[in-house]
C-alpha cells in the first residue's frame, strides 16, 4: 500500500516496527523530528508486520509528503516462471553468499543489478518457491550449516533471506536525503536508497539493533540446538543462531557502508558499532532533548517527608525490587522517608504481585506507595531526588526531565545515565555531577547515595544546580533539533553526493 | 485408506502366524470387498436361483444388480473419497464429535441426489413389475449406502464385528432370497437379497453411532472440503468411472444382449472381466498389509525425523529408505502377481471346465487378466501419491486411465470381436508407465514437495 507523495520529499525517513503505529521512545522522537522542522516534507517508508490492523498512534503532521508500507514476509506473488529462471538464480547465487559471510555495500549492489532486470515479474513464486531456489537453499546449507536441523534453517532461510528480497523489491520514493532510524531492514532499504537514487543516506541508531536482536534470538527457544559432544574438538558447524545474528550484523555492516553519518545518542553505543563495522570518522552523537523552558519550569512543592521516586514500569527490567529493597536500608536512617513507585503495573502483573511481596515482607507499607499510572507533572514537584535501579537502559529522559526542574539522579550506571548524571569528557567547562552513578542490583549502594542527597543539603544544592545546567545547556530539545536541521541542510544543498565505491 | 492401518499393524504385530493371517483376510475383505461382494451376490443367486426361477428372470435380476453397483460406485464415488479425507483428518485432530453429524448428512446428499436420477431410469427406461421396480430402487440406495458407510468402518477398529456384519448379512440375503423366491419367485429373490443388504447397512450404522455416540452436529460441515479437495472428488469419480466405463461401452457391442425390458448387457464381456479381477485380490490384500505396515513406519519416520530436527543428509537418507522399501514391496508384488496371471492364463481351460464357463470368454478372461495385473499396479501408484498428498498427480493418473479406457475400447470394440478387451490392457499398460515415472519423479523430489509445494504452511 502506498499514499502517493504529494510531491517529492526533502528527506525519507524509514523506519522499521515503529512510527506511526506503535507508540514508544523512537516513536516519539520521529514525531517530534518532523514537527520541529516544518520547512522540510518528509516521506515515511516504514516496515510493517504482516496481516496486521494497523492504527495511527500519531496525528500525521502537515509536512509528511506520503507514507509508504514494506511488509516484509508478505512477497507478491508475481510470475509463476520467467524465461531466464536458471540464469537469474545462478548470477544470484555469489553475490547472495557474499552477502551472507561479509556483508558490504557491493554485494547489495551486485544483487540488485542481477534482480533488476527481472523485477516487475519476480515474486514469491520464483525467489522463494522454485526449484531454483530451493537448489540455492540447500547449496547454502550445506556450505555451512549440514549439521544443523534443516527444518529450522529452511524457516529462517525463508525469513531471512524472504526479507531480503522484500527489500530488494520494493520501490523506494523519491527524496533528497535518506535517513534509516535503525539498521536491519530499515539500514538495507537506505542503503538501496543510496544505490538507485544516488542521494545520500544518514542513520540514527537509538539502541544497537545487532544487540537487541541478539537478545531476541539467545531467548527464542524454537531455534534447535543440538548438544556437540565433548569428542569434537572443533566446531565445523555453524550453529544456527549465528546465522540469524551474522545476517544481521551484515545488514548493519551494510547500511554502516552506505550512511555518510552514523549518529547514535550517547557514546557507549559507539564501540558496539565500530565491533559491527561502522567506520569511526562518520560517528557522531545526538542525543534526546526535552523541552527545558517548559520543566525548567515546574513548580519545587514544599512537603514534610523525604521524598525519592522511582518513575517507570513496573517490569523486570527497571530492577524494583533493588529499589524497594534500597528503601528498607534508608528507612533505618531517615524513618519518616516516603517513596514513589510512579508507572503503570499491569505490563507484568505477576512482577507486580512480587514486588508487593517484598513490600509486604520488609514492612514498607508506610514507606513505598505504587501511585500506578498518573499524570507525572502532578508529582514531580513534590521529589527530592529521582531513583533509577534499571538493569537496562538507552537514554532515559526521565533524569533529563526532572534534572531541568533541579532534582538529582542517581541511577544505575547503564545506558547513557552516567553521561546524563556525570556529563561526558566533551563538556567544557565542566559542569559537575548532577548525582550519583551505582552499580547494578546493588541495594546498599543505591542507599547510601541516596542518603548523601537527602542529608547533606550543600552537596544536594550543587547536584541540584548541576543539573538543570546540564540539561539547559546540552540537552535543549531546540538546540538538538538544530543539528539534525542543519544536518538535514547539509546533505540536501549538497548536489555532489559522496563518492562511494560504485558497482 | 490410512485409517485400516492401524487394526492391520495391530494385527501383523501379534507376530504369530494367526495374527498375519487374520491381517491378510481383513485387509482382503476390506480393500476388495466392493469386487468380491459383487461377484459373491451375482454368482450365488445365479446359481441356487435357477430353481425356482426362469432364466429371464435371472436375468432381469443379475442385470439390476450390475446397473445399481456399477452406477452407485461411480456417483458415490467423489463423495465417498471426500468424506473418507474429512473423517481422517477428524481422527488424526482426536475431534471425533462431528462422525455422527456426517454420517447422517452424507447419507441425505448421496440419497437426494441420485434419487430423481434412479427414478427416471426405473420408470422411464426400464419397464418391470411395480414390485420389481420399487426393489431394484430400493436395492439401488442400499448398495449406495453401504459404500459411503464402508468409508466409517476404517475409523472403527472392531475388525472381528465387521466381517461378522458382511457374512452375516450375505447369508441372510442369500437364504431371504432363496426362501422368498420360492413363494413370491422373481420378486421374492429381489426382496429377499434387499433384506440381507438391509441387514448390513443398518448394523453398520447402528455399529457406527454406538462408537460415536454425539449429537448430530454441523451435518454438511463435510461439503467445504468439495471445494478445498476438488482434485480429490475428481479422483473419486475418475478411479471408479475407469473401472466400469470398459464394460459400459462393450454393452454397444454387436454381441450386446438387449432384454425386453430395456436392459442393455453384454454378459460374456462383463463375466470375463469380473473373473479377471478375482485374480488380483490376494495382490490388493498383501500390497496394504505391506504398506501399512513396513512402509508406513518409514513414511512416518520420515516426516518425525523432519520436525524432530533432523539435518538434510538424514532427511535423504530416510527418502531413500522409503523409495527402496517402495521397489522392494513393488518388486515382490510384480513377481508374485506375474505367477499368478501366468497360472491364470494358462491354466485357464482347465478352470473353466471346472465350473462349465463359456469358451467364448476366454480370450477376453486373458488379456483381462494382463490388463488387471497392470491396472492394479497403477492403481497402488496413485495411493501412494495419496500418502504423500499429491492429489493433483494421482489426479491425472486417473484421468488418463479413463480417457485411454474410453477410447481403446471404442477403438477395439470397432476393430471386431478377437479384440475385445485389448482396449482395457492397453489403457491399464499405458496408465502403468505413467504412473511408474510420475511416481519415481516425485519421490526424488520429496523434500522440495514436502517443504514448499506440499507445505500449507509456505503457501
Amino acid at each position: 500500500m502506498i499514499t502517493p507523495a504529494k510531491q517529492e520529499a526533502d528527506v525519507c525517513l524509514i523506519l522499521e516496527g515503529t512510527y506511526p503505529y506503535i507508540a514508544g521512545g523512537v516513536s516519539n522522537w520521529t514525531h517530534d523530528l518532523i514537527l520541529g522542522l516544518p520547512e522540510l516534507r518528509f516521506h515515511l517508508l516504514t516496515i510493517v508486520p504482516p496481516q496486521e490492523k494497523l492504527v495511527l498512534r500519531y496525528k500525521i503532521p502537515d509536512n509528511v509528503a506520503g507514507i509508504s508500507h514494506v511488509v516484509l514476509q508478505d512477497l507478491s506473488l508475481g510470475a509463476p516462471r520467467i524465461r531466464h529462471q536458471k540464469q537469474l538464480f545462478a548470477n544470484l547465487e555469489e553475490p547472495l553468499k557474499d552477502l551472507h559471510s561479509r556483508g558490504s555495500l557491493s554485494d547489495l549492489g551486485n544483487i540488485l543489478n542481477v534482480v533488476a532486470p527481472y523485477k516487475e515479474q519476480l515474486g514469491r513464486h520464483i525467489l522463494l518457491d522454485s526449484q531454483e531456489s530451493w537448489e540455492l537453499l540447500l547449496k547454502m546449507y550445506k556450505a555451512q550449516y549440514s549439521e544443523s536441523s534443516f527444518l529450522d534453517y529452511f524457516w529462517s532461510w525463508r525469513n531471512l533471506v524472504g526479507g531480503l528480497f522484500s527489500v530488494l523489491l520494493t520501490d523506494i520514493p523519491r527524496a533528497g536525503l535518506y535517513h534509516a532510524v535503525s539498521t536491519g531492514y530499515a539500514g538495507l532499504l537506505a542503503a538501496k536508497a543510496r544505490l538507485e537514487i544516488k542521494r545520500p543516506a544518514i542513520l540514527t541508531e537509538h539502541g544497537i539493533y545487532t544487540n537487541e536482536r541478539r537478545i531476541e534470538i539467545s531467548m527464542s527457544d524454537w531455534l534447535h540446538e543440538k548438544p556437540l559432544g565433548w569428542l569434537c574438538f572443533e566446531k565445523i558447524n555453524k550453529d544456527l543462531k549465528d546465522l540469524w545474528i551474522d545476517t544481521f550484523i551484515n545488514y548493519s555492516q551494510i547500511c554502516y557502508e552506505a550512511s555518510s553519518e552514523i549518529i547514535t545518542l550517547f557514546p557507549g553505543n559507539q564501540k558496539f558499532q565500530i565491533a559491527d563495522g561502522a567506520l569511526p570518522e562518520k560517528l557522531s552523537i545526538i542525543p534526546n532533548g526535552i523541552d527545558y523552558p517548559v520543566y525548567s519550569q515546574i513548580p519545587r512543592k514544599e512537603h514534610s517527608r523525604p521524598t525519592i521516586a522511582l518513575i517507570g514500569r513496573v517490569v523486570p527490567i527497571k530492577d524494583v525490587k533493588t529499589f524497594i529493597r534500597a528503601c528498607a536500608i534508608l528507612r533505618d536512617k531517615i524513618p519518616d522517608l516516603q517513596a514513589y513507585i510512579i508507572g503503570p503495573t499491569d505490563e507484568d502483573e505477576m512482577y507486580f504481585r512480587e514486588c508487593q511481596e517484598v513490600v509486604r515482607f520488609l514492612q514498607l507499607q508506610k514507606t513505598v506507595i505504587f501511585t500506578g499510572k498518573v499524570k507525572l507533572t502532578d508529582y514531580l514537584g513534590g521529589i527530592d531526588v529521582n531513583v533509577l535501579t534499571s538493569i537496562s537502559e538507552g537514554q532515559p529522559l526521565v533524569i533529563l526531565e526532572v534534572g531541568a526542574m533541579g532534582i538529582p539522579s542517581v541511577a544505575t550506571n547503564v545506558g547513557a545515565c552516567s553521561e546524563l548524571i556525570l556529563g561526558n569528557e566533551l563538556e567544557s567547562p565542566a559542569v559537575g555531577t548532577g548525582g550519583t552513578v551505582t552499580r547494578l542490583s546493588n541495594p546498599g549502594e543505591t542507599a547510601k547515595a541516596i542518603a548523601d542527597l537527602l542529608t547533606n543539603k550543600k552537596r544536594y544544592e550543587q547536584c541540584s544546580q548541576a543539573c538543570k545546567e546540564r540539561v539547559r545547556r546540552y540537552y535543549d530539545k531546540a538546540a538538538l533539533l538544530n543539528r539534525y536541521r542543519e544536518l538535514y541542510q547539509n546533505y540536501l544543498s549538497d548536489h555532489i553526493v559522496p563518492q562511494l565505491l560504485e558497482v | 485408506m490410512a485409517g485400516i492401518g492401524f487394526a492391520v499393524r495391530k494385527l501383523v504385530q501379534k507376530d504369530n502366524l494367526t495374527g498375519l493371517f487374520s491381517g491378510y483376510l481383513f485387509s482382503a475383505l476390506i480393500t476388495t470387498g466392493p469386487w468380491l461382494f459383487t461377484i459373491f451376490a451375482l454368482g450365488s443367486i445365479a446359481l441356487f436361483g435357477k430353481n425356482f426361477s426362469s432364466p429371464a428372470e435371472i436375468d432381469i435380476f443379475r442385470l439390476s444388480i450390475i446397473y445399481n453397483f456399477s452406477c452407485s460406485l461411480v456417483f458415490s464415488g467423489p463423495l465417498g473419497i471426500i468424506v473418507t479425507r474429512y473423517i481422517s483428518d477428524k481422527i488424526y485432530l482426536k475431534d471425533v464429535k462431528e462422525v455422527p453429524g456426517v454420517l447422517v448428512g452424507s447419507l441425505g446428499i448421496s440419497f437426494f441426489l441420485q434419487l430423481p436420477f434412479v427414478l427416471i431410469f426405473y420408470f422411464q427406461y426400464i419397464d418391470l413389475p411395480l414390485e420389481i421396480r420399487l426393489a431394484s430402487i430400493v436395492n439401488y440406495f442400499l448398495i449406495s449406502g453401504i459404500w459411503l458407510v464402508s468409508v466409517f468402518l476404517s475409523a472403527l477398529k472392531d475388525y472381528a464385528a465387521i466381517s461378522a456384519t458382511f457374512a452375516i448379512g450375505m447369508i441372510a440375503g442369500l437364504f431371504g432370497a432363496l426362501y422368498l423366491g420360492e413363494i413370491y419367485s422373481q420378486a421374492g429373490i429381489f426382496w429377499g437379497f434387499n433384506t440381507g443388504l438391509g441387514v448390513i447397512l443398518f448394523s453398520l450404522i447402528a455399529r457406527i453411532l454406538a462408537e460415536y455416540p454425539y449429537k448430530l452436529d454441523r451435518i454438511f460441515g463435510f461439503l467445504i472440503y468439495f471445494k478445498k479437495y476438488w482434485d480429490l472428488a475428481f479422483c473419486g469419480l475418475f478411479y471408479n468411472l475407469a473401472i466400469w466405463v470398459d464394460k459400459w461401452i462393450m454393452w454397444l457391442s454387436p454381441q450386446r444382449q438387449i432384454l425386453e425390458n430395456g436392459f442393455v448387457s453384454y454378459p460374456n464381456y462383463d463375466t470375463a472381466m469380473f473373473l479377471a479381477y478375482l485374480t488380483i485380490i490376494p495382490s490388493m490384500a498383501i500390497f496394504f498389509v505391506n504398506i501399512e505396515t513396513n512402509f508406513f513406519e518409514k513414511y512416518q519416520h520420515f516426516y518425525k525425523d523432519i520436525q524432530e530436527h533432523a539435518t538434510f543428509h538424514q532427511i535423504t537418507e530416510n527418502q531413500n529408505g522409503l523409495i527402496q522399501n517402495l521397489f522392494e514391496n513393488f518388486r515382490n508384488l510384480i513377481l508374485f502377481q506375474g505367477l499368478i496371471t501366468l497360472f491364470a492364463i494358462f491354466l485357464v481351460p482347465a478352470i473353466f471346465d471346472l465350473f462349465k464357463i463359456n469358451y467364448l470368454l476366454l480370450g477376453m478372461f486373458r488379456i483381462g487378466v494382463l490388463g488387471a495385473f497392470f491396472h492394479i499396479f497403477s492403481m497402488f501408484i496413485s495411493i501412494i501419491l495419496f500418502y504423500f498428498d499429491l492429489r493433483k498427480p494421482a489426479l491425472g493418473l486417473n484421468f488418463l486411465m479413463l480417457v485411454t479406457n474410453v477410447a481403446f475400447t471404442f477403438m477395439t470394440m470397432k476393430m471386431g470381436f478377437a479384440f475385445y478387451g485389448y482396449g482395457y490392457f492397453l489403457s491399464s499398460v499405458i496408465t502403468f508407465f505413467a504412473a511408474y515415472c510420475l511416481g519415481y519423479y516425485f519421490l526424488q523430489s520429496l523434500p522440495y514437495r514436502t517443504f514448499i509445494k506440499n507445505n500449507s504452511s509456505v503457501s
